[in-house]
């Protein structure tokens, strides 16, 4: 099958001048539409590093290979063209944005995404219908949509609010940084539900995991091992389960 | 023009001796006289003059050519509302008036106190009238709130208004103001005498272009238990300042100043207040949000005065926030405390900074294009600003958001 989103040969350093760090080597990688990857490594391998490469953060210089989703470079485009074309963060650490309740923000970026492609823009019963159905799914009290984003959420609350905003958004391809981390079990259990009901066949998603645990629930197509700035290795989800038994060292060895 | 009138002012402008002979062609008065005595010390303010170092109408007021640009739309007229218009040739009465509302149109003169410390105020009352009668007062009494509103537009080289509010014990008036510009120099000094319980709710909209200069001076005083709630959405002119001296002279006035100002290119806003707590017990809160583009300047000068005896039990607050949105914006802020009392709350916090960068990438990886989601970061931070404006808050943020996403 063609694949979606190909990274190749990508490098990439964080900071500016002689400040400068390089993070990623030549980092290869292809997520096929209607498959779901993990990308798994130990801390510092470069993982949170790759999902901000992907979709623009600033202060991130792409030095050598190519991106591109459906075959369009995406590396050449402002962040918000990026998600436009359907590319979509859910951050490991969400952001708060005090004064600018969660279902402006939300309706104000469906809709410029909606522009961008030249599409009408949604009418507000319609969105808060929708807007409705989802926080429904997720357990969200719809109270908690009126409030700053993120402002007073807990941790749990956060990523599910991703989640709800990815499911409303309903974009093509999803990069997941580490979304299991802060939730409790029952969290988690919601969470991966949410993200199941996203998987399509023309969908693709990256999940970027620091446990298996997260890929019980969320079953990957593939597992990808990052180390050092570069894929070093790449399995089935048994991958998964052995780096849990084995450790991250194991592996690495194996891999040299 | 005499030898005397010439030498009233130092080392004259163009622009300061039209000043002098328009004030020579109005109907001589003794407080007349005083008033332009006043601003003649300094003549039009500027880096030279105590507190108008940042905001120089000296040298932005070159000549009274009127400017090319028609007076902006206001977007706070309502057809419901008692509208006082105020332009270069004078002020209209309007023939039916709010119930508890008396105006009067007096010709001589009304004396101001503390016009030194406030040339353009000054300035304002020296040369309002001619074709209208030189002084407006308006005079409410207690019973149902009284909305009023108030258009200061040109065209015109100067259009200088001055309006005189009394409110009796227990009236409330809800008053709009809209500075539209359109004249070379405006300048309107408004004035509030708030008798016991009376309460004020002031909103102020200020506007001008890049060849205009405007000063909006306000002289408050409040009795026991007076309020007053007052928000200025600024968004400058040439140069452009809104100043605001109140004075608590009885125990148990309660005062809210707030204030957003948002500067494009080649603007300036001025945001300056001075507050005096003259007697016991009395509050104030003030809150002032800026958001300044490449080429904008933002001025802001708080001033509270917390006389050792009669300032005992203040309890004050003070805030300035500022967003430099862009490189080139310029931001300058002085708060001052004065404080002699030794029982008091005094608080204080002044930031300049930029948008967090973080904030700003969040919103994009939804789809925000940079320039919007600059505008809704800005306008959530300038809302606190807004808030006291009861029922035209959303006509404010309205304005504010259509700003920051065309202009800025």
């Amino acid at each position: 099958m063609a694949s979606m989103l190909k990274i190749e040969k990508l490098s990439a350093s964080v900071g500016e001048g002689e400040e400068a760090k390089a993070i990623l080597h030549g980092l290869s990688l292809s997520v096929p539409a209607g498959e779901v990857h993990a990308i798994m490594g130990p801390n510092g391998a470069g993982k949170s590093t790759l999902s901000y490469v992907l979709t623009g953060r600033e202060g991130y210089t792409v030095t050598g290979g190519t991106a591109t989703l459906d075959g369009a470079d995406i590396l050449a485009l402002e962040p918000e063209a990026r998600a436009a074309a359907g590319l979509f963060l859910s951050f490991q650490y969400p952001v708060e944005i005090p004064g600018v309740p969660v279902m402006t923000f939300v309706r104000t970026a469906m809709n410029a995404q909606r522009k961008s492609r030249g599409e009408a823009e949604i009418s507000a019963p319609d969105f808060i219908k929708k807007s409705r159905e989802i926080a429904k799914v997720l357990s969200l009290d719809p109270e908690m949509l009126k409030r700053p984003v993120n402002v007073g959420f807990s941790g749990g609350e956060k990523k599910r609010l991703e989640i709800y905003q990815m499911m409303i958004l309903e974009p093509r391809f999803m990069v997941l940084d580490e979304t299991d981390s802060g939730l409790d079990i029952d969290a988690l259990r919601t969470v991966a539900e949410g993200v199941n009901a996203l998987r399509a066949p023309g969908r693709g998603m990256l999940v970027i995991t620091h446990y298996q645990r997260l890929l019980d629930y969320i079953k990957p197509d593939k597992v990808h091992v990052l180390a050092k700035g570069r894929i070093i290795k790449t399995g089935g989800p048994d991958l998964a389960h052995r780096l849990e038994a084995e450790g991250y060292d194991g592996v690495l060895a194996e891999a040299v | 023009m005499s030898t005397a009138l010439k030498d009233m002012i130092r080392n004259p402008t163009v622009a300061e001796l039209e000043l002098v002979a328009r004030y020579a062609a109005l109907k001589a008065d003794v407080r007349r006289e005083r008033l332009f005595e006043a601003f003649a010390q300094t003549g039009l303010p500027g880096r030279r003059t105590e507190g108008w170092r940042w905001t120089d109408f000296k040298t932005a007021v070159s000549s009274l050519d009127a400017p090319k640009a028609a007076p902006a739309r206001d977007p706070l007229v309502r057809d419901a509302v008692t509208t006082l218009r105020f332009t270069p040739s004078g002020y209209g009465v309007p023939k039916a008036l709010p119930a508890g509302v008396k105006l009067l149109a007096k010709d001589e003169v009304q004396a101001m106190g503390g016009a030194e410390a406030a040339p353009l105020g000054a300035l304002a009352a020296a040369l309002s009238g001619g074709k209208t009668p030189a002084t407006l007062l308006v005079d409410v009494s207690a019973g149902a709130p009284v909305h009023l509103h108030m258009v200061f537009e040109g065209p015109g080289a100067i259009n200088a208004a001055r309006v005189v509010f009394l409110l009796r014990p227990g009236a409330e008036l809800h008053l709009s103001e809209s500075h539209l510009g359109g004249a070379a120099l405006s300048a309107a000094l408004v004035e509030f005498t708030l008798n016991k319980g009376a309460r004020l709710n002031r909103t102020v909209y200020q506007i001008g272009g890049a060849d205009e200069a405007q000063a909006v001076t306000a002289l408050i005083e409040q009795d026991a238990s007076a309020a007053s709630v007052q928000t200025v959405l600024a968004f400058g002119a040439k140069v452009a300042r809104i100043e605001t001296r109140l004075v608590h002279r009885e125990t148990g006035s309660k005062a809210t100043l707030n204030a957003a100002y948002l500067a494009g290119a080649g603007l300036q806003a001025d945001i300056t207040t001075h507050v005096r707590h003259g007697a016991p017990s009395c509050i104030t809160r003030q809150v002032t949000k800026g958001a300044v583009l490449d080429g904008g300047r933002g001025v802001f000068q708080g001033k509270f005065h917390v006389p050792r005896t009669a300032g005992q039990q203040t309890d004050a607050s003070m805030q300035h926030k500022a967003l430099l949105l862009e490189e080139g914006a310029e931001v300058f802020a002085k708060p001052e405390l004065e404080i002699l009392a030794d029982d008091v709350q005094c608080a204080h916090g002044n930031t300049s900074g930029q948008l967090d960068a973080a904030q700003l990438f969040y919103l994009r990886q939804r789809g925000i294009a940079l320039v919007q989601a600059r505008a809704l970061l800005t306008e959530a931070f300038i809302a606190e600003a807004l808030e006291g404006a009861g029922a035209l808050e959303d006509v404010l943020r309205a304005e504010a958001s259509g700003w920051l996403n065309h202009a800025a």
